[in-house]
This record gives C-alpha cells, sequence and structure tokens, in this order.
C-alpha cells in the first residue's frame, strides 16, 4: 500500500462507513467537516479533522478549494469523497488530481462523461444502448423547455443535470403546472448542486427501478457486481433497496449487465459505479450513471461478501486487480431501510433535535450504518438520512421478516423516525410479492402514514411514565434538573 | 394498559420521548407533568397565521400585504434540509402583514405570514 492517509470530503454514516475501512487497511484518515458537524461520529472517530468552513454547504462540503487546501494542510495522500456532495463533481476530481492527491473514484474525464447526464446520453447513443425518450439541449428557457415537455408527452420528468439522488427532481403531470415544477426543480438544482440547469425526460409510470453495480480494477478490467433494486423511492428519493431485484429473470439479468458493462467500459471507467435502469414491460432503459459508490452499496456487499470502500481505496492506490476467483455468485438476500429524521405522521415532516438514546439491535448478519450517536445534533442544515439498516437472510421472505424485528427493537429518542412508515412498506403485499413499482408510495403511502392509536389512553400512559421518572430522580435533585433522565425498567 | 416493565422512556429538551410494545412517541412535558391541563395550540386554532412548521430558510414570497388569497393559493415556499415545503392559505381572505423576506431563516414556530380573518360566509 503506498497510500498513508486518506483525507474524507463528507460526514454523517458515509464518513463512518469509510473511516472504518480505512482503519482496516491501517490507513489514517482525516475529516474534512463543517462547523456544523464539530464533534460528531465521524469527527470522534477520526484521526485528524480540519473544519473546512461554516454549516452551509455551499461554504464547506460544496467548497471544492476548501476541501483540497484542508487535505493539503493535514498532510493527505488521497481523497475520498462518499457520495452526494461534491462525489460526481468532475472540478473536484480534477483539483484533487492536479493539487496531487489521488481521488479516490474514476477519472475526472470518466465523471465527465458518464456523470453528466447529457453527455452519458450521447455516449450510450454512440454505443447503441437503450434511452429514455427527452430533453437535453442547452437552451434552457422556460418557453423551450415547455415546448419539449409537450413534444415528449405528458407525464414528463425535470431532473438537475448535474443531480442524483433525487434532489431537484420534479414531475409534471399536467401542463398548467409544467412551469412551477420547471422553476422549482431549478431552484433546487441550484441550491443542491450550484448549477440550476436542468433535462427532461419521458416519465414511464409502471417501472421498477433496478440498477447495476459495477467496477473497474487498477488495471481497467470491468465487471458487475450484480443487481439492485430500489424501486420503493418517494419523491424520486430511495427508501428501501435491496439485492439482487425480485423481479429479474436470468436472461434480462444477463443482457441488463452487458449493458452495464459496455457502458462503462466506453468510459474507461475505474473504481465504483453504478448504472441505473427503469424496467416496464420486460423492456429496460438506461438511466444514468451514477460515478461513485452508492448510498445502497451495502446490499450487494451482504449477497456478495465484498466490500466496495475497500475496493474502491486499494484501486486508487493502483493496487486492486480483479482475479477469476473474485467473480462470485449473488447468495441469499439483502434488504436496506434508510432511516430519515422525520415525522412519518406528519406525511414526512423533517424531524430535528438532539438525540436521546440511541440503540440499535445487533445480531448476526445485522449491520447498523450510522452517522449520529446519542447527544448528537440533527440539524436543519443537511439531508435528514441519519443512518441505514441492513440485514441479509438466506431468502427474501425471510430477510423482510427479520428486517421488520430489527426495525421494531431499534430506538431513537430526540428526533422522529420514519421506522413506522418503513415497517409499513415492509408489510404491504405489493412490497412482499416483489411487484412494486416506482410508484409505489404514490400509490399506497402518499400521505405518510395515519396514527391510529388511542389518545386518551396513550396520554394516561405517558403520565404514568413520567411520575415513574420524576420520583426515581426526586432524590438526586442536580441530575433532575439535567435534560437526560433515562429511564430503563427491563427490556 | 401496557406493561410498564417494558417501557422505555426517556426526557430530552422539555419533551418525554416513550417507548412501548415497539412504538415510539413523544409529549411535551407540559402535557404530562399536570393531569386535565391543556395547553391552546394555536396553530390548529388560528388558521389566519402561518407559522414555520419546521426551521429553514424561506425561498420564494409569492403574496405581499393586501393581496387577496384564496384556499389553498401558495404564500411561500420554506427549504429544510435541501426539500422544498409549500406553505398555502387555508382561507379565502387578505394578506394582513408578511413577516419574512427571501433568505430569511426562519425558527420553529415563527410567524411568518398574517392573513385577516375569513369572515363567516365567504
Amino acid at each position: 500500500m503506498k497510500l498513508k492517509k486518506i483525507a474524507i470530503a463528507n460526514r454523517g454514516e458515509v464518513a463512518v462507513r469509510i473511516i472504518k475501512a480505512c482503519e482496516e487497511l491501517g490507513l489514517q484518515t482525516v475529516l474534512l467537516h463543517s462547523d456544523a458537524d464539530r464533534g460528531s461520529r465521524a469527527f470522534r472517530m477520526s484521526d485528524f479533522q480540519i473544519c473546512i468552513g461554516p454549516a452551509p454547504t455551499s461554504e464547506s462540503y460544496l467548497n471544492i478549494e476548501a476541501n483540497i487546501q484542508g487535505a493539503l494542510a493535514a498532510g493527505a495522500d488521497a481523497v475520498h469523497p462518499g457520495f452526494g456532495f461534491l462525489s460526481e463533481n468532475a472540478d473536484f476530481a480534477l483539483a484533487c488530481e492536479k493539487a496531487g492527491l489521488k481521488f479516490i473514484g474514476p477519472s475526472s474525464e470518466a465523471i465527465r462523461k458518464l456523470g453528466n447526464k447529457i453527455s452519458f446520453k450521447r455516449l450510450a447513443q454512440s454505443a447503441g444502448l437503450p434511452l429514455i425518450p427527452g430533453y437535453e439541449g442547452d437552451d434552457q428557457s422556460i418557453p423551450k423547455l415547455l415546448t419539449e415537455v409537450e413534444k415528449i408527452g405528458l407525464p414528463v420528468i425535470v431532473k438537475a443535470a448535474a443531480g442524483g439522488g433525487g434532489r431537484g427532481m420534479k414531475l409534471i403531470r399536467e401542463m398548467t403546472e409544467a412551469k412551477d415544477q420547471i422553476e422549482s426543480a431549478q431552484r433546487e438544482a441550484k441550491s443542491a448542486f450550484g448549477s440550476e440547469k436542468v433535462f427532461l425526460e419521458k416519465y414511464l409510470d409502471r417501472a421498477k427501478h433496478i440498477e447495476f453495480q459495477i467496477f473497474g480494477d487498477s488495471t481497467g478490467k470491468i465487471h458487475h457486481l450484480f443487481d439492485r433494486e430500489c424501486s420503493v423511492q418517494r419523491r424520486h428519493q430511495k427508501i428501501i433497496e435491496e439485492a439482487t431485484s425480485p423481479s429479474l429473470t436470468d436472461d434480462l439479468r444477463r443482457q441488463m449487465g452487458e449493458v452495464a458493462v459496455t457502458i462503462a467500459t466506453v468510459a474507461n471507467y475505474k473504481s465504483a459505479g453504478t448504472v441505473e435502469f427503469l424496467l416496464q414491460d420486460n423492456k429496460f432503459y438506461l438511466l444514468e450513471v451514477n460515478t461513485r459508490l452508492q448510498v445502497e452499496h451495502p446490499v450487494t456487499e451482504e449477497v456478495l461478501g465484498v466490500d466496495l470502500v475497500k475496493m474502491q481505496i486499494l484501486t486508487a492506490d493502483n493496487s486492486f486487480v480483479f482475479d477469476a476467483k473474485d467473480i462470485r455468485i449473488p447468495k441469499g438476500h439483502s434488504i436496506e431501510c434508510r432511516v430519515y429524521a422525520e415525522n412519518p405522521y406528519m406525511n414526512g415532516m423533517p424531524s430535528t433535535g438532539k438525540l436521546g438514546t440511541v440503540h440499535w439491535p445487533e445480531g448476526p448478519r445485522r449491520r447498523f450504518e450510522f452517522g449520529f450517536d446519542s447527544g448528537d445534533v440533527i440539524t436543519s442544515h443537511y439531508d435528514p438520512m441519519i443512518a441505514k439498516v441492513i440485514v441479509w437472510d438466506e431468502t427474501r421472505p425471510r430477510a423482510i421478516e427479520k428486517m421488520i424485528r430489527v426495525l421494531k427493537d431499534s430506538t431513537i429518542f430526540g428526533v422522529h423516525t420514519n421506522i413506522p412508515y418503513l415497517i409499513a412498506i415492509l408489510s404491504h403485499d405489493e412490497f412482499i410479492k416483489g411487484t412494486m413499482t416506482t410508484r409505489f408510495i404514490e400509490h399506497y403511502f402518499a400521505d405518510g402514514l395515519k396514527s391510529n392509536h388511542d389518545e386518551i389512553n396513550r396520554k394516561k400512559l405517558s403520565q404514568e411514565i413520567y411520575k415513574n421518572l420524576v420520583q426515581k430522580f426526586v432524590p438526586q435533585q442536580t441530575e433532575a434538573q439535567s435534560p437526560w433522565l433515562t429511564f430503563w425498567r427491563g427490556v | 394498559m401496557s406493561d410498564l416493565n417494558k417501557t422505555q422512556a426517556e426526557i430530552i429538551d422539555q419533551k418525554i420521548w416513550i417507548k412501548s410494545e415497539g412504538e415510539i412517541w413523544c409529549y411535551d412535558l407540559i402535557d404530562v407533568a399536570s393531569d386535565g391541563q391543556r395547553r391552546k395550540k394555536t396553530n390548529s386554532a388560528s388558521p389566519n397565521l402561518i407559522t414555520a412548521p419546521m426551521p429553514g430558510k424561506i425561498t420564494k414570497v409569492f403574496v405581499k400585504s393586501g393581496d387577496l388569497v384564496t384556499k389553498g393559493q401558495p404564500l411561500l415556499v420554506m427549504e429544510a434540509m435541501k426539500m422544498e415545503y409549500t406553505l398555502k392559505s387555508d382561507l379565502e381572505t387578505t394578506v394582513e402583514k408578511i413577516n419574512v423576506e427571501l433568505n430569511q431563516q426562519v425558527t420553529l414556530g415563527f410567524l411568518m405570514v398574517e392573513l385577516k380573518k375569513a369572515d363567516v360566509n365567504v
């Protein structure tokens, strides 16, 4: 290993994930963090910490110069961008290369070709790969965009040209709302990615979201590491992902895998990436390539027994080469649930606050990726995803049962979470059958959850618990004033 | 009544968080500390006062004071955690006062827009 010290240009659970991989490889870590993340779990776990700016992302996590200067000041020799923020920013990859820092990911050239969705489409077209009809022109005026919406035919989706992960995406179902939706997408795109450029695409209304993990080793050899299904999405943000997809026949899996490897090959891809498809009526369309590690990478790791982050680091170090025996067949089934700080009974309203008890029920093949612990504060500055829960089991039905149990046994106090929402989705017939499409949430869970508890009984119980709690702490006056009273009986 | 032995609770910043039988909920301390006493919820009682449902930033203001608004008409857009929320009028009335401006950061519960109380029969 030539690399010694890795800078992490990210936060939250992914920063923690990268730190763990570095520790296992004997590498030192430098966390490049904002003012607001001082003291976060990643901050506590990393070897060195450099504050790169104030809380707003544009002045810290999206600030290329500040990240480069921070990494150099700490004496890092490589930068891992995680996902989101600068991970798919070709300028950042190039700035790293120029500053003599290894960018842990594909080359800036490959990011430019694939990460920019417009040039990606041109590349896919020239390779003869299947795409969805749309508009990706430079004329970004509202009248032009409106004309194109009509030409493509409703429903049409508006996407941030520089985006990913659902940020800045809006759906147009009727012409009357087209202008509002386009403008709203432009604002979100500007805020999340610094560029308000958008493109348009025909919206497939009963499609499944299937994606293939691809990986290019140090020598440029590319393999796919099979598929994931992420059809459970709300406002184009994934909520539950699984590997492998319950929807693919062997034949489709082989064909889509070949397309995924082809697009990566024509872009000279190295490191981890994801080729996303929509599948409708047994026909598949290339959606985009995410030129980075994916939030849902753990489900692939679980069914294949690989460590994608280590593979990325070793590839950047020029010391990862695929071996024939590395090409495995997926085993069993893995599911990931994203835990968001939001109130499912108030239609997913973001929830902020100081975390109290955080308890994850450890057990065989249960994996908890979390960036925040008891005492940490969840603020409104950043993404509401606070943790991921991943399980593996022999079969899909058993993995679903296991996930429901694990979520029920997980405890987070201090912010509301979407855990009840996740359990409701996992218990839904259509999810259990595996027939859900990307409109599953819209169909069945559009307004979040209805609370059906008995309010009077719940309040009575709460008052009784409160009395217990206060009595318990009356002898210790000083402690009684702390906001950290804890009450545990049994369990 | 649930089994207290399987219940877990914690007080954090003037709220009590409780987990019982796999469900988690929370109450403001003031609501459980004394029986019978109920706080007046200003929000639901006064649909003419538009308060911030979450901390965040104002990204668009559609109306100004004196404007006529209809039921369901967007008043302003807030952004928090990079998500957009549009606040709409529940009434058909006039805008009395706007207490926020573009790009302003607001705290939870901040009184952002004051509408004229609707006439009984509009």
